[in-house]
């Protein structure tokens, strides 16, 4: 957060997230996608393009244990992902 | 006394203020009074001696009757001066009630910004936080733009009185703007009591954090972490693609995400934004 004596400036702003805070995975359902994601990463040095495969399957892993809204993939940013899959998610 | 304002000195009394500015015309006339007894001869030696007071300068006196003299005025003798007199004053009314009105129209208007200033924002989108509208359309449309790559780096921190393990599982990612990424963090509770922590959370540098956008986190909302439990904590974001077309950002090629951990107790809320 913004220190003090910073008056004249402008300070940062947080701003709540768009879609709201994801529900704590307690029981770890969704941890092996969560592996395989971290894995690609470092696989890839890190690079997210080269990973969107598996963050995809991650958020749609929790979207079936219910720790996420239902959103139609293209909505997260996934649409050149799904290609000729038809989701009917929503 | 016969009065400083006696027919024969009134002239005197006048001419002398003029001169001995700071004096009072009491004291200047006193002064002068006994060079100008009708027993003294003559006006020459009038003359010499307010010469001799060192003060003599354009004033003329005009040997008039007292009996001629018009009626006195206090401060000026003529109705031109007057005349001047009251139209000065007359300005410096207007004046003042000019500026008397421009101060409270300024007053007035400090009030009325905050509002506008809110609906300003509104319109134009500026200041991140009055946006309306602005979310899922976007993500669904936007085009990654390729040739930019950002990287992002992580940093989690905690309160002192929190006693979690609160890391980054990455150190680092490599994203474009325009396109969605996802990142860990992790948090566990070594303790033997449920704790319950919310986080909120910083962008650096200051200017990028105005295209940083979370899809979904895991900030502002209380977690509640059980005894030695330990949870993986996703951070779902993408940078909004006019990121590549702010001259502003040309530099910016490192992006910090910093989180930070509080401990929420009982009536204690953290003045960010929430969205309950």
């Amino acid at each position: 957060m913004s220190t003090a004596m910073n008056f004249g400036t402008k300070s940062f702003q947080p701003r709540p997230p768009d879609k709201g805070s994801f529900p704590l995975d307690h029981l770890g359902e969704c941890k092996s996608f969560k592996e395989k994601f971290m894995k690609c990463l470092y696989d890839n040095h890190f690079e997210n393009a080269l990973c969107r495969n598996e963050s995809k399957e991650y958020l749609e892993c929790r979207m079936e244990r219910k720790l996420m809204l239902q959103e139609p993939l293209e909505k997260l940013g996934f649409g050149d992902l799904i290609g000729g899959k038809s989701e009917a998610k929503k | 006394m016969g009065g400083l304002w006696h027919p024969g000195w009134r002239r005197v009394t006048f001419c002398g203020w003029r001169w001995i500015h700071p004096g009072s015309p009491a004291r200047a006339a006193e002064r002068v009074e006994p060079f100008l007894r009708p027993e003294w001869s003559g006006t020459g030696v009038a003359e010499k001696g307010l010469r001799w007071l060192g003060t003599w300068k354009h004033c003329s006196l005009p040997a008039r009757h007292p009996a001629l003299q018009p009626p006195r005025r206090p401060k000026s003798s003529d109705p031109f001066t007057r005349a001047h007199v009251e139209e000065w004053r007359q300005r410096n009314k207007t004046t003042l009630t000019y500026v008397a009105a421009v101060a409270v129209a300024m007053l007035g208007a400090s009030y009325a910004a905050v509002p506008l200033y809110r609906l300003y924002c509104q319109t134009t989108g500026l200041g991140g936080s009055a946006v309306a509208g602005h979310a899922s359309d976007q993500i669904e449309n936007m085009v990654p733009v390729k040739d930019r790559i950002i990287k992002i780096s992580f940093n989690a921190d905690v309160h002192a009185s929190l006693q979690w393990n609160f890391r980054p599982q990455q150190t680092e990612i490599y994203v474009v703007p325009g396109e969605t990424a996802l990142a860990f963090y992790r948090a566990k509770n070594p303790t033997d009591k449920p704790v319950i922590g919310i986080s909120t959370y910083n962008v650096v540098p200051f200017e990028a954090g105005q295209y940083f956008n979370k899809i979904q986190c895991f900030c502002f909302e209380e977690q509640r972490l059980n005894p030695q439990e330990e949870v993986d904590m996703p951070v779902f974001f993408y940078i909004d693609p006019e990121f590549a077309e702010d001259p502003r950002m040309i530099n910016v090629d490192l992006i910090t995400l910093s989180y930070t951990f509080f401990e929420a107790k009982e009536g204690h809320t953290l003045p960010v934004p929430g969205y309950n």
